[in-house]
């Protein structure tokens, strides 16, 4: 019954899946420059050292078929090959070291503005031109419209520099001895504050302006009016029949959004200098890390992809007219 | 259907169960333990290459393998040799054979005797590197090494070092090479070493045993290093027992941490951020010169290339460079593109190089005329067409091409200057950024492997030295045309100057010579040397005193030559008149007035309530929720 139109779904997701990575294979051949070039600017290094770089890395072979058929069977096998920058580490070993990183702020970050923000913009598409409403749309679409760095920056500039209140940069503070595992997550809590505060105020906006118009057009609705024609108290109506209507476009904004947690993380990584895919990102475009690049861009893309699946099932779970 | 609220919990607990041990694993508990306020942190902007030296590549590598290690010969304040691994050096009366004592009862930081065997190891890895036609890694090491002609070591006991040259040399003494533990590297082949991507590559991973002041503990690629004080160190200690290098990938953060009291040390501030951070309280901001410049260059290649090669032959020609520079207003560019933080460019070795570096004389000197370059142009033969084209020697108008790497962001500000200046002698400038690694490959002559088209006209980049200046003259040899030339320059006297100079081993004689030099580049100018730009740097005085930039003058406290600047620095306030004498006895550093001390320390610790705060906060908002579900599941039901 419900499978029919869940392996629809699963079978679009791999298909997409295996066009990223060929897209990805192609994409990354078609960028300037190799990394043997950052040797080639060295005096001291022969050419014969250059061209044995070259056959190491495998780029002195043809594009395809030889390339293209080692890197699709590579990738079938989870082999996302070794990594230039750092010394040959296999990329699946990089990316694994950062992967939890961005998932805790990212992780954090969302579950503070999905409660907040759905809950502010319920409250303030109910109660519409109250002072909640007010105050709440006017700071979500300033939240909304701020870029995540210029968001951190600000942040940054208040509380670490200025009021000296929180640590500014890192995960943990680098070198610290700590007596207990306690002493270690206050240390991490202290750290996570201005990120996830950065990532959840950007969110909050989103989601609330969007929960907002969404709980409005519902309130026009015939069944709101058979329930106020019931009787049935005004916060009851909102939470059990306007909310859950609401929800579904929320849902799917959401699950979208999880997809883009890492491509998101790029610029509020980089202003807390935070250990996750996004400054890793940075890190292997500025060293031309094609193997660690092409890793974070398929690990990106399937996400993506996984969320979306994920919206597709939850939607179907919510609203049974989409699983017909 | 529904699940119960205990499921729920079930479920999130799971959830940050996962998270918390993803996360966990990078509070490996360090080993012993060391006051907070005793660990230097130093913030840069460069990427770590790892451990191993003979990877290094940028200033950030070089500053890591002279913590870990010695140098034969080191370097004092003012730049002058001093002891390093060895005491004491003499050099025979031909100039071929060095003779170097090394220290007695020296020890490695494992305990083991550091002895003239490991020196003779490191070098004759170099030799064997050598005579087996590879580079050790990424080749700026060895090199050194290579430059001066090394043919033979050895060590006839623990404490002589006997170091041969082909021919005669000033280049040994300098030699930029790290003395490593024989005992620690002797089980790797040539191969393992030397090849980052050989198996069973040796990365010389944390903990490192060395002779230097400080040897590496740990190493979290991208993130941070951090050096444990050596305690079989041979020399002054410093106050630091541990020093971290924290990588920031955002130079503003790096700014805001110094600022926060996170970092005492910041190399590579941004111009504007470090004129913000004068002034401010504990915070000592230092402009030290640059051994390095940033350049125009000309396409100089002398033959035509099929499909590549400069669009007029002008630029080969002495005259029309000669008049070009007089089109640059190389003041102009310090100050609107560096706000002041650097200096008019002038040779091809920067002032930084005090003893070597010769400015140019006034009766040559160039200045912005634009006047006197459509004479000189005029006088070379470059006339305007009716239209106010300016023409080439085969009549045809010249229009130049112009690029920089995406890299060096502020040359596109420069590009704008020049292409008005040179729009106004009649040559248009189509102007344009090319990515790094494609101009790499743009320049390329044909001489090159593989072959190139050295497609472009004229271009800009930035070049950086070592304290001697060889690596500087080197890229305009012609020997170097298919290397590092990207002027494809071709002179003959130079050439045999460039040789003569690291074969004599007389300064004043050297000094001559490479004055001579110095007036040919400026009077052919293959490129034009457009600023020197100053190394911004800043320290903080709360934690660490008894900072001394190196050299004295015109240097930084950090990332200099050697580990002096760490051997030097003093827990603050220990010694009161140490930071106010520095400071007024550098012209380049501004002492910011600093009060009482303390006042902003890292924040972790007095923090906890507030973390435990903002937990309970998440806490109950989740809890608020799955109540709120289960409301509703249940209102559903009831309705």
């Amino acid at each position: 019954m419900a499978s029919r139109y869940l392996w629809r779904r699963v079978g679009q997701a791999v298909t997409t899946i295996l066009m990223i990575v060929l897209v990805n294979f192609l994409l990354f051949r078609a960028m300037p420059g190799s990394p043997d070039r950052i040797l080639a600017r060295n005096p001291n290094v022969s050419p014969a050292a250059i061209e044995q770089t070259r056959a190491r890395w495998g780029i002195d072979k043809p594009l395809v078929p030889d390339q293209l058929v080692a890197y699709l069977a590579a990738t079938i096998q989870g082999d996302l090959g070794l990594s230039f920058a750092s010394r040959g580490e296999p990329v699946t070993e990089v990316i694994a070291g950062r992967l939890g990183p961005t998932l805790l702020l990212f992780g954090l970050g969302e579950v503070i503005a999905i409660f907040v923000g759905l809950g502010l913009g319920a409250y303030a598409g109910w109660r519409r031109g109250g002072p909640v409403d007010l105050v709440g749309n006017g700071v979500s679409l300033v939240l909304y419209s701020m870029p995540y760095f210029l968001l951190g920056m600000i942040l940054l500039l208040i509380f670490a520099s200025t009021l000296h209140w929180f640590p500014s940069f890192g995960m943990t503070t680098p070198g610290k001895t700590y007596d207990s595992v306690f002493e270690y997550l206050a240390d991490l809590g202290a750290h996570l504050v201005l990120p996830v505060a950065t990532v959840a105020l950007g969110l909050i906006g989103q989601y609330s302006i969007l929960m907002r118009s969404s709980i409005l057009e519902t309130l026009g609705d015939d069944y709101i009016t058979t329930a106020r024609a019931k009787g049935i108290r005004s916060g009851r109506i909102l939470r059990s029949h306007a909310v859950p209507n609401a929800l579904l476009p929320a849902v799917s904004l959401i699950a979208i959004n999880l997809g883009y947690v890492v491509a998101g993380a790029i610029t509020v990584e980089v202003v807390f200098n935070w250990p996750g895919l996004g400054t890793l990102t940075v890190e292997a475009l500025a060293a031309r890390d094609y193997p660690v690049l092409q890793g974070v861009f398929l690990v990106l893309s399937i996400s993506v992809v996984l969320a979306n699946l994920l919206a597709d099932m939850i939607y179907g779970r919510l609203d049974p007219r989409v699983r017909a | 259907m529904r699940r119960s609220l205990r499921a729920r919990m079930v479920r999130a607990l799971a959830v940050a169960g996962l998270i918390t041990a993803l996360v966990l694993p990078a509070a490996s508990p360090a080993s012993g333990q060391v006051a907070d306020d005793l660990i230097l942190r130093v913030g840069t902007d460069q990427e770590f290459s790892g451990l191993n030296p003979w990877q290094s590549i940028y200033v950030l590598d070089y500053e890591v393998f002279t913590l870990n290690y010695d140098l034969l010969v080191g370097y004092d304040e003012n730049l002058g040799f001093t002891e390093g691994f060895a005491t004491s050096w003499e050099t025979s009366d031909d100039g071929k054979t060095t003779t170097f004592k090394i220290r007695p009862d020296m020890q490695w930081s494992d305990g083991q005797p550091a002895t003239a065997e490991d020196a003779r190891y490191t070098y004759q890895l170099v030799l064997d590197a050598i005579a087996a036609e590879v580079t050790l890694g990424s080749g700026y090491i060895d090199g050194y090494l290579s430059s001066a002609n090394l043919s033979a070591v050895s060590a006839p006991d623990p404490e002589t070092l006997v170091v041969e040259t082909s021919t005669p040399t000033s280049l040994l003494l300098p030699a930029y090479v790290p003395i490593l533990p024989k005992h620690v590297w002797e089980s790797h082949t040539l191969e393992q070493i030397a090849n980052a991507e050989a198996d069973d590559f040796f990365p010389n991973d944390p903990p490192v045993v060395g002779t230097g002041p400080y040897t590496a503990v740990e190493f979290q690629a991208g993130q941070f290093m951090r050096f444990a004080r050596n305690p079989n160190y041979w020399g002054e200690q410093g106050a630091a027992e541990e020093v971290i290098i924290q990588h920031f990938e955002s130079n503003e953060t790096m700014v805001q941490a110094l600022r926060n009291g996170e970092i005492d040390y910041a190399r590579g501030i941004g111009a504007d951020a470090f004129d913000a951070l004068e002034g401010q309280e504990d915070i000592v901001t230092v402009e030290g010169f640059a051994n390095g410049y940033s350049y125009l260059t000309f396409n100089g290649y002398s033959k035509p290339i099929e499909g590549g090669g400069a669009s007029t032959t002008a630029l080969a020609d002495p005259a029309f460079r000669d008049a070009m520079g007089w089109a640059v207003d190389l003041p102009l560019l310090v100050d609107r593109v560096l706000a002041g933080h650097g200096t008019p460019g002038t040779s091809l070795i920067p002032p930084f190089h005090s003893n070597w570096y010769v400015p140019p004389a006034a009766d040559v000197q160039r200045s912005f005329n634009l006047q006197t370059a459509d004479e000189k142009l005029v006088a070379a033969g470059y006339v305007k067409d009716a239209s106010g084209q300016r023409l080439d020697k085969e009549g045809e108008p010249i229009a130049l091409r112009m690029t920089w790497p995406a890299s060096e962001s502020e040359l596109a500000t420069v590009a704008q200057f020049i292409t008005e200046w040179w729009g106004e002698l009649g040559i248009p400038v189509e102007a344009g950024v090319t990515e790094d690694d494609t101009l790499l490959v743009d320049l390329a002559p044909p001489e090159y492997d593989p072959p190139g088209k050295a497609d472009f006209d004229v271009y800009m980049w930035g070049w950086v030295g070592d304290v001697d200046p060889t690596s500087l003259l080197q890229p305009f040899t012609t020997d170097e045309i298919g290397g590092s030339s990207d002027t494809f320059y071709s002179n003959p006297r130079f050439d045999e100057l460039f040789t003569l100079q690291g074969q004599t081993t007389d300064e004043a004689e050297r000094k001559a010579m490479l004055q001579e030099m110095q007036e040919i580049f400026y009077r052919d100018l293959p490129n034009i040397p457009l600023y020197y730009d100053s190394e911004l740097h800043a320290y903080r005085t709360d934690r660490f005193g008894g900072w001394q930039s190196q050299p004295p003058d015109t240097g930084t406290p950090l990332f200099g030559f050697g580990p002096i600047g760490y051997t030097k620095l003093t827990v603050a306030g220990s010694t009161p008149s140490e930071a106010p004498s520095a400071g007024a006895a550098s012209p380049g550093v501004t002492a910011a007035p600093s009060a009482a001390p303390g006042g902003s320390e890292t924040p972790t610790a007095d923090n906890t309530t507030l973390i435990l705060g903002v937990g309970a906060l998440i806490l109950v908002l989740l809890a608020g929720g799955l109540v709120l579900m289960r409301r509703r599941g249940a209102e559903t039901e009831e309705e």
